[in-house]
């Protein structure tokens, strides 16, 4: 770590992106599809595509029947949560929790009939978007994990602001055709560049959306540890009452869930109950939030005995609480409309791309020459390269696959889709390092092409309601999906191409760009080095077929 | 957030940023096999920076200042990504296809004019 600010730099930014890229980009790409975390859900229950959905006038029914349910299988319970049906999921989506820690039970019902639906069982886009924040880890550890990496990620972002040197001059470069390092270094700057004000603001919006957990002393200080205060008094949420042990009949819910619909012209998301049969029950109805940057859910709080509103939380946050709720509206992006989000989901993959470029360049610049063995740390690296930029599409799409494929009545079945994602990530992990690292990477490139392509087939084969099978009729959701697996299939048989056409650079090149110091400032007068300590330039690929 | 201000901003920001793009000795290059001159360099800056301003202007006027910004930064991405691709893929499509933004761009704000 020695010479001027930028080579330090240049060594931070090597070291902090490599320690982390994995993790990263698991985090980037579950983080990017949970985009269209709705429309996931919806595409892996197919079954929902045959229930019309509810008029307003219907919901409060739909909420008597929910709580019907909820009193007779979850009497003892703390807190139900009740989520309304609405457009893309016209059921009643129940969670309770007995105590904290423990599992929380979860029902899909009909919400005209108030009984258990034939659903196949799944996570559908929750998973992946609890994976993206928690790495299907116990939540506080996958939450701590991925909120270092994040930070490590902006440390790696501005230190690689301050390494790239040629910003401007190289904004539009992206040469394909020139040695691998030169083109991966450039697709790693042009992805990083061209999107750098959405990777500096998700990264930073992301470490913020959990900073309460990150730095709780001050909360913890003031509110002497009452976080639940803490919320209420910033207007986040309403007030919330202790039980007070003394039972009494509750209100019927209709009314309150009627009262609410008439309140807010949002759609009316979920309504909660505290302490049901207690004197101090509380219904909680919580609405999505108006249209606006910033994340504030419209509430109102009803007492559960009387059905009198408590408390009516609507905006009107004050600066640091509304600071705060428009970070995590900018990173969630639920204001987007289809276009935008578009924009915002093409901003992701080229995050994706950004870690996944530079994670293969730390491998480009450490190639051992012809008549050297690769060093332990380099045939780590590769391999888990491969791991996690082939392996984690591989699991992803073999998720998709395990949606449609196993039994719609099999035991456990939304833990046979996880395992299922599991078992095809570690197989993806563990198989490249039987074979020969070039090979490897095309041989896993083929196989998320092969499994996209297979999780469109299963879906037009396996759904009766694809509109394929039904001359077009039908939900687009189902067309369009399917074509973005297609266009993913795609892509990754042209990355199979382009690594099994590349050509090693012959030696009469090799030797006209070894004195080359780094292609990063290939034209500068100070020879710096392009991430630090750099090994001669890629001698030979590491074909050790 | 309506698609035809998207679809104006995103034609304006790539052809400002494909003019700034031929104000670089290597993209003029690539693009007419010669080097600019001094006075297209600077006509083409200040015609690139014009049209990035007049893209966030349109945007913030349009969706206001909140939510302007946001969607100019992503129109502004998406464009950069479409010229880098045509750049490195098809070079000399890059002034046919700066033509056609900037055709599209007049075709839509005319259609905004009288719709």
């Amino acid at each position: 770590m020695k010479g001027s600010f930028r080579q330090s730099m240049a060594w931070l930014h090597t070291w902090a992106g490599l320690v982390v890229g994995w993790v990263l980009f698991a985090v980037f790409v579950t983080g990017t599809a949970s985009y269209y975390r709705a429309d996931i859900s919806r595409w892996m229950r197919p079954e929902l595509t045959k229930v019309s959905p509810l008029t307003h006038a219907e919901l409060p029914a739909a909420a008597e029947r929910a709580v019907a349910y909820l009193e007779k299988h979850a009497s003892e319970a703390r807190t139900w949560f009740i989520g309304l049906p609405h457009g893309d999921e016209p059921v009643l989506d129940l969670f309770w929790r007995i105590r904290p820690g423990a599992p929380p039970g979860h029902v899909i019902l009909d919400a005209r009939t108030g009984a258990e639906m034939a659903l196949r069982k799944t996570m559908a886009g929750d998973f992946l978007y609890r994976f993206h924040f928690e790495l299907h880890l116990p939540p506080i550890w996958g939450r701590w994990i991925v909120g270092i990496c994040a930070m490590i990620m902006l440390v790696a972002l501005i230190s690689g602001i301050i390494t790239h040197k040629r910003i401007f001059s190289d904004f539009f470069t992206f040469r394909r055709d020139k040695a691998p390092r030169r083109s991966f270094l450039d697709a790693h700057n042009v992805t990083g560049v061209l999107a750098l004000p959405y990777h500096l603001m998700i990264t930073y919006t992301g470490i913020v959306t959990l900073s309460m957990m990150y730095m709780p002393w001050g909360v913890t200080t003031a509110y002497r540890g009452d976080s639940q205060a803490y919320f209420s008094e910033a207007g986040f949420v309403t007030k919330s009452r202790p039980v007070a042990n003394r039972p009494a009949p509750p209100a019927p819910i209709g009314p309150m869930v009627e009262r609410a619909l008439a309140t807010f012209p949002e759609r009316l998301g979920r309504v909660s109950i505290a302490h049901h049969g207690d004197a101090h029950a509380t219904v909680i109805a919580a609405f999505e939030e108006p249209h606006g940057l910033s994340h504030e859910h419209p509430q109102i709080a009803f007492d559960g005995v009387t059905g009198a509103v408590l408390e009516v939380v609507n905006g009107g946050l004050k600066p640091a609480a509304k600071t705060f709720s428009t970070m995590v509206g900018l990173h969630e992006a639920h204001f987007a409309g289809p276009t935008l989000r578009l924009l915002f989901f093409l901003c992701g993959v080229m995050g994706s791309a950004m870690v996944a470029t530079g994670l293969v360049l730390w491998t480009l610049a450490r190639l051992p020459k012809a008549n050297e063995r690769p060093f332990f740390g380099l045939r780590l690296v590769q391999a888990l390269n491969i791991a996690s930029v082939a392996g984690l599409p591989a699991a992803v799409a073999t998720y998709f696959l395990a949606n449609r494929l196993l039994p719609p009545d099999l035991a456990g079945r939304s833990d046979w889709e996880i395992r299922a994602f599991f078992a095809a990530w570690i197989a993806a992990a563990l198989i490249p390092l039987a074979r020969p690292h070039r090979r490897a990477w095309s041989e896993m490139l083929g196989l998320v092409a092969g499994l996209c392509l297979a999780v469109v087939l299963a879906d037009i084969a396996t759904v009766e309601t694809h509109p394929l099978r039904r001359l077009g009729a039908g939900e687009a959701l189902f067309l369009w999906f399917d074509g973005a697996l297609l266009a993913m299939a795609c892509l990754f048989a042209v990355a199979v191409r382009k690594v099994a056409r590349y050509q090693a650079p012959s030696r009469a090149e090799r030797s006209r760009e070894a004195p080359r110091p780094s292609a990063a400032v290939r034209s500068s007068e100070r020879p710096a080095p392009l991430h630090a300590a750099p090994p001669p330039l890629a001698a030979a690929e590491p074909e050790r077929a | 957030m309506t698609p035809t201000i998207l679809l104006l901003n995103l034609s304006l920001c790539f052809a400002a940023l494909t003019a700034l793009c031929l104000s670089l000795n290597r993209h003029h290059t690539e693009v007419f096999q010669s080097k600019p001159s001094a006075r297209r360099i600077l006509l083409l800056r200040v015609l690139g920076w014009t049209g990035i301003g007049l893209s966030l202007t349109v945007a913030g006027v349009a969706e206001g200042w909140n939510f302007g910004p946001v969607q100019w930064i992503g129109t502004l991405t998406g464009a950069a990504v479409a010229l880098v691709l045509l750049l490195s893929y098809r070079p000399r499509l890059i002034g046919q296809a700066c033509g056609a933004t900037i055709a599209l761009a007049v075709a839509v704000s005319a259609m905004l004019q009288f719709a």
